[in-house]
């Protein structure tokens, strides 16, 4: 399994690197909410704030790059009739799946680069990395949690053929409450909780605490733990869900 | 008579074939989830910096409401009858294509103004925000008027995907240049010359300004010449979409490519 899963992750990345065009949506999408960031918080003259907020925009991208790559590999697995393929072999469906949406995540790590350097040539936003050994482990423990996060929706993605759009849907309020661009302190109370339990929180801690000095090993600890339930109850989702699209006979309905 | 037929009854059903449309549960959170949220998120991200106020960005994002289904709407056209392989078969169909793409785009404004209304309405109760009612004629025509330059962009989108094979990537980042360059989210004074000069050049800029204009009090008298430039923005993107998709239509012929992925 942990081949299939490695060869899976390889394989999708270097899919998700191909396309130029493609590409230029994981570049163009985190520079523009990173630049609307950038205008509109620039007014309090904090430049910390402007380098939180490209992280903050990198982990949205990361999100989207989940959503989009796992609705949109099963989406594309419908209409090209392989999906019952993939369902029947005797690899388990999270070893496909899952390095799909971990894929996803790296490919959206990209946008951390992009971001930076456009903060730096155009915004004159300061890049200085406190701690780069923490650092350069938040990246991949925040790609592989937000990735795994996906492995949960992706799995209702294999019982309903409209998913894309409903995976869509999902962006703004996992950006809004894991308080990547707006504090949480601004919203109602409520949200926090919810903060806790989703990826994208520790994950952009992570990377926030690693750059700007602070204490980002609880924050990378999160995401490792997490990452481990998100397996377990995606794995188990994909089963039962596999299972009742199997039942249906829905697997190829587009 | 049949052309009338061609743009509703054919506008309708591939309208609904386009969404997918088979259940409620798929169109709002989809349609309606994605502008709410939008909303809030810029709103409170503007509450955090401090910077304009709530009523700014809820008109702005309202506004992208309608970009985005009138862009993609019209921009997944083609790219939806290439991949379900009946854009061929379409295209030799003896149909008037104006008919055929006017079918396509009157439900993307009819859409897009629903939309953005439903989530203006929304937004606006769970911001607080108050509009007074003498205001809304004036909120309404600019709304038409935005939509109507959104999709009018949209069809120039479609046409490409006579030609173009990732036009929904494309039109995802047009979309997303118009959150900073219409002047949705961040006021145009902040931005550069080069990037104002686009604005004024682009749907949806002209069309914002006259509703927060008209929120504040402004007659629609007063905000004649923007709600005008608007629509002719529309009218000059509508003649650059038909004219592209003749051309692209006929190279499409002519290279045997319109079915290529």
């Amino acid at each position: 399994m942990i081949p299939a899963i490695l060869t899976g992750v390889r394989l999708h990345m270097k899919q998700a690197s191909r396309n130029p065009f493609d590409l230029s949506g994981v570049i163009v999408w985190p520079i523009l909410y990173a630049s609307i960031a950038y205008y509109l918080l620039d007014a309090k003259h904090e430049p910390k704030l402007l380098l939180s907020a490209s992280f903050g925009a990198s982990v949205m991208l990361m999100w989207s790059m989940v959503v989009i790559a796992s609705s949109g590999a099963l989406e594309q697995q419908r209409w090209q009739g392989t999906l019952e393929l993939v369902v029947a072999a005797p690899t388990p469906l999270t070893a496909v799946i899952g390095p799909i949406c971990i894929g996803g995540a790296l490919v959206g790590t990209y946008a951390i680069g992009a971001v930076l350097l456009w903060g730096a040539v155009l915004f004159d936003v300061p890049v200085h990395i406190e701690h780069p050994l923490a650092f350069a482990l938040a990246i991949p423990a925040a790609a592989l949690a937000v990735g795994l996060l996906g492995l949960i929706m992706a799995s209702t993605f294999v019982l309903y053929r409209a998913a894309f759009h409903l995976g869509i849907a999902t962006q703004y309020p996992v950006w809004i409450v894991t308080g990547l661009l707006v504090p949480l302190s601004l919203l109602p109370s409520f949200v926090r909780p919810i903060s806790w339990l989703l990826a994208p929180t520790w994950g952009f801690r992570g990377l926030h605490e690693a750059a700007l000095g602070g204490t980002p090993w609880p924050d990378i600890g999160m995401c490792l733990v997490l990452s481990a339930a998100y397996l377990a109850i995606g794995g188990t989702f994909l089963v039962a869900f596999e299972y009742v699209a199997r039942a249906r006979g829905s697997l190829r309905l587009t | 008579m049949n052309t009338l037929r061609v743009v509703f009854v054919g506008g309708l059903t591939s309208y609904r074939a386009l969404f997918n449309w088979i259940s409620p549960w798929i169109f709002i959170p989809h349609t309606l989830g994605y502008p709410v949220f939008e909303i809030l998120f810029f709103a409170y991200l503007g509450r955090f910096a401090g910077v304009q106020s709530d009523q700014f960005f809820l008109i702005g994002n309202a506004f992208l409401a309608i970009a985005v289904t009138g862009m993609f709407g019209m921009g997944h056209a083609t790219a939806g009858e290439r991949r379900s392989q009946t854009l061929a078969a379409l295209l030799a169909s003896p149909a008037n294509r104006f008919a055929v793409f006017l079918g396509r785009a009157l439900p993307s404004i009819v859409t897009g103004c629903f939309v953005a209304a439903t989530s203006f309405t929304i937004c606006a109760a769970v911001l607080g925000v108050h509009v007074t009612f003498s205001s809304l004629p004036g909120l309404a025509l600019a709304t038409v008027a935005a939509a109507f330059a959104c999709t009018a962009l949209g069809l120039c989108l479609g046409a490409l995907g006579l030609r173009g094979r990732n036009v929904s990537v494309f039109a995802d980042v047009i979309g997303a240049c118009m959150l900073v360059v219409s002047g949705a989210n961040v006021p145009l004074h902040l931005l550069p010359g080069w990037v104002q000069t686009i604005s004024s050049g682009i749907p949806l800029t002209h069309g914002i300004a006259a509703a927060r204009a008209i929120a504040n009090g402004a007659s629609i008298g007063s905000t004649a010449d923007l709600l005008a430039k608007e629509a002719l923005i529309g009218c000059i993107y509508l003649v650059a979409g038909l004219t592209m998709l003749r051309l692209f239509e006929y190279e499409g012929r002519r290279t045997a490519s319109l079915e290529t992925f």
